[in-house]
């Protein structure tokens, strides 16, 4: 099997455990099987799929019957959204409106991908490189395109330059226009590195703790292990939401960078 | 001395040491953050945010640190 060939190899490559999920126990049963390996190949993209499907449910059953005096659901659902308004509106202000649903949908999308790390059988999507690149693109060209439309191509590249006024601003320009190109590409790979790199690292370190647990219960013989690696799960909860809230509002302020800044001339 | 040597003496040093310097500005940034939140409380979310976004630029430092050293672990397992 190429595929199982081709993931062995990463296996080894990265050198990190990680928790067995439902899809590795599928796997395992029907091993060899193409559709089986191909679940196990696509795990990361499975789960992410999982998610996106299960957010958009909650939104279609949360918005079909809304009602002036809202019931304990639509209530929850609204006040997460009044958060999300707050938080892009605090960096954005009013010219921010029209962006909250796509910081809005990161941010609950990125969050729920983190921490159904925590539930036994699921995998965190966001600990594979290859999700949260995909993110930060998306992120990247969302917002390239409004600072694009909204300072006209001269206006961009005037900010690419970095808005040369005096001749000491133009002389300068040489230096700035590579830096704030480059500036724009580091961005995105900064982003999904470290969505990336903290939810690894705090899901091997789970798994490195369950082994542990597993291993200091080995004498006994018993099904279970010592549930060392709770604390770490409490620990997992505050990284990924933290996470999810600087992935959310780092790409807030690459927006409100791009966009034109006569707010801030007074 | 073979690069898997150098690579297993150095690969758990590299992580402390990332994570030391991030630590000297983590404290930094929070202690200031603290004190302008002491100073004026009606601004504490303004400079929480501010906060949070400094830590993870700090953060990240020790993330790629981190980072590299997962990928060059795999040379010598």
């Amino acid at each position: 099997m190429p595929l199982e060939a081709a993931h062995v190899e990463t296996q080894a490559q990265e050198g990190l455990k990680e928790l067995a999920n439902w899809i590795t126990l599928v796997s395992e049963k029907w091993h060899g099987t193409p559709w089986a390996d191909f679940l196990h190949h696509w795990e990361n993209v499975f789960f992410a799929w999982v998610i996106a499907l299960g957010l958009v449910a909650l939104a279609l059953i949360g918005t079909r019957g809304k009602k002036n005096v809202p019931g304990p659901f639509q209530n929850f659902l609204e006040a997460v959204v009044e958060g999300l308004v707050g938080f892009v509106s605090d960096v954005l202000g009013e010219r921010g409106k029209k962006y909250i649903p796509f910081i809005g949908t990161l941010f609950l999308y990125i969050l729920c991908q983190n921490l159904i790390g925590i539930v036994p059988g699921m995998k965190s999507p966001t600990s594979s490189l290859n999700t949260t690149a995909a993110l930060a693109v998306t992120v990247f060209f969302y917002v390239q395109w409004p600072g694009l439309r909204e300072n006209g191509l001269l206006g961009y590249i005037d900010h690419l330059m970095g808005n040369p006024r005096d001749l000491i601003g133009w002389l300068m320009v040489p230096l700035n226009l590579p830096l704030h190109i480059l500036e724009e590409f580091i961005k995105p790979l900064s982003l999904s590195l470290r969505l990336f790199g903290n939810i690894l690292g705090e899901d091997s370190l789970i798994a490195t703790f369950v082994g542990l647990g597993i291993a200091a219960l080995s004498f006994a013989h018993l099904p279970f292990g010592l549930p060392l690696q709770f604390p770490f799960m409490l620990l997992a909860l505050l990284t990924g939401t933290i996470q999810a809230v600087v992935f959310a509002l780092l790409s807030t302020i690459y927006l409100s960078l791009m966009l034109p800044h006569e707010e801030h001339s007074h | 001395m073979d690069f898997h040597t150098a690579l297993s003496w150095t690969l758990p040093l590299a992580v402390p040491i990332a994570a030391f310097g991030s630590a000297l500005g983590l404290a930094r940034a929070v202690s200031a953050a603290m004190e302008a939140m002491g100073r004026q409380p009606e601004a504490a979310g303004r400079i929480q945010t501010g906060m949070i976004i400094g830590c993870a630029f700090i953060e990240a430092l020790t993330i790629y640190a981190l980072l590299t050293v997962l990928i060059l672990q795999g040379k010598i397992a």
